[in-house]
């Protein structure tokens, strides 16, 4: 569980979609969502499907992860697939089980908000895959740069996110560490009565609140020492470029929307 | 917001990790549906709140909410259920705030949390048949549901949910609080003065 935090869910690789600049990827997921919406027939709700297929080929990504990605959603896949299933009351009977009935126009629904489901968790599984959350940050800080006219303080917020998720490691470990000196002790977190549960949460909670505040009470000594004075004149380590390729995967997108507005009925 | 306030930032930020991997570990609560988790990621909220500000204590909770969206993302694509969580986190914090602040003892923290929970239940109850619900419903093509089987969702699901997830972490911050108050107070105290 640790090892697979320290880089969020992302996999290294070279493929195309590992290259493609953070803040196109980003911009690429949010029009995709929109787009989703625009699909209502079965030709459509197909392009989604192979459109998203050919990215998750491209990406080079085994279908493993994929699939991985999916199992949390896969409760609510199944219950929303049977809910409109079994209460959507269109077209003809296909189905009579005494009880109820089932309806083709019930099962149709289903399977395209199953396939609507499918292609939002693979695309969004994909951009976190293949782009590390430390990206990604910096991504939305750079896209959201304009709305610090209206003082959303955008520099802020993205320190504050890029320090979380470099001490998410650290902070994990420590409680792991925490947790198991508390066991060796013969504190039990997992079993017995609930009272006796909670009390068991206090001696984790307290030492990682006091190293926690250490911690920041460190770190940002440290920065200021260095001469941190916030996001004014700042430069960057870690520097995002725009490439021709990252507008043609947009304007592709682009493409594909006005496809898809074309062919819904 | 925190202009040129260094070391209040990165408190907040630490108290986010904390906060997202206590979200981690949330567990089931026995006799209610699987689906519906309790955890803890509130009291980092809470904490934050009561040494640095509200504004700290709600940074930490979207902080939370986001972090928790790059590592699982979500299945409507728009993140509705993180948006209610962090929604949720406001109306829980924010009395418990007010009300510590007029009365700076254990007393104002016990009352804060009471408010803090009832706040959260009627506040989520009336949130999700106004926004939530809907939402779900048209990001998912659901059929609204509508009379008396909304009621029974609302009444007998979401309000008693937050009412008991609100007395777990009630519970929970009283024990910690008791043994960290003079600490807190000492930290709270730091960040005043810069």
């Amino acid at each position: 569980m640790l090892e697979k935090m320290i880089f969020g869910r992302y996999i290294p690789g070279d493929s195309i979609v590992h290259r493609i600049d953070a803040r196109a990827k980003l911009v690429f997921v949010f029009l995709f969502i929109a787009i989703v919406f625009l699909a209502n027939n079965w030709i459509t709700y197909g392009l989604l499907i192979a459109f998203t297929l050919t990215i998750v080929a491209v990406s080079g990504i085994r279908f493993y992860f994929i699939v991985s990605g999916l199992k949390p959603v896969l409760f609510l896949l199944v219950f929303t697939f049977l809910l409109h299933t079994f209460f959507t009351k269109e077209g003809t009977v296909l189905l009579d089980l005494g009880f109820t009935e089932i309806y083709t126009g019930g099962v149709i629904q289903g399977i395209f908000i199953a396939i609507r489901f499918f292609v939002l968790v693979v695309m969004t599984t994909i951009l976190t895959l293949t782009t590390t959350p430390i990206s990604i940050t910096d991504a939305l800080e750079l896209l959201l740069n304009p709305l610090k006219k209206i003082k959303l303080p955008v520099h802020e917020l993205a320190l504050m996110m890029s320090i979380s998720l470099r001490f998410i490691p650290t902070l994990m470990d420590e409680t792991d560490k925490i947790m198991k000196a508390q066991m060796a002790r013969g504190s039990d977190m997992t079993t017995g009565p609930f009272k006796e549960r909670m009390k068991a949460v206090v001696p984790l909670l307290i030492p990682l609140f006091v190293s926690a505040f250490k911690r920041a009470e460190d770190l940002a000594t440290a920065m200021e020492v260095r001469g941190y004075k916030g996001g004014e004149g700042r430069t960057r380590y870690r520097q995002l470029d725009w490439n021709l390729r990252d507008t043609v995967a947009i304007l592709l997108l682009v493409v594909f929307a006005v496809g898809l507005f074309l062919l819904r009925s | 917001m925190f202009k040129s306030n260094t070391r209040k930032l990165i408190a907040v930020a630490m108290l986010s990790s904390l906060s997202f991997i206590l979200m981690l570990l949330a567990f089931p609560l026995p006799a209610l549906p699987a689906y519906l988790k309790v955890d803890f990621s509130d009291v980092p909220a809470l904490i934050a709140a009561i040494t640095m500000g509200p504004v700290a204590g709600i940074a930490v909770a979207f902080l939370k909410n986001v972090l928790d969206w790059f590592f699982s993302g979500s299945p409507t694509g728009v993140p509705v259920g993180h948006m209610a969580n962090f929604v949720t986190s406001i109306l829980f914090i924010t009395p418990v705030y007010l009300i510590y602040k007029k009365v700076t003892s254990s007393k104002g923290m016990y009352l804060g949390l009471v408010a803090g929970t009832v706040s959260m239940a009627i506040g989520m109850t009336l949130l999700n048949y106004l926004v939530f619900l809907p939402m779900y419903a048209y990001f998912l093509n659901f059929p609204m549901e509508t009379g008396s089987a909304l009621m029974n969702t609302l009444v007998y699901g979401i309000l008693p949910f937050n009412l008991i997830k609100g007395a777990f972490i009630t519970v929970v911050m009283v024990l910690v609080f008791k043994k960290l108050k003079p600490y807190l107070d000492k930290v709270s105290q730091s960040y005043q003065l810069t």
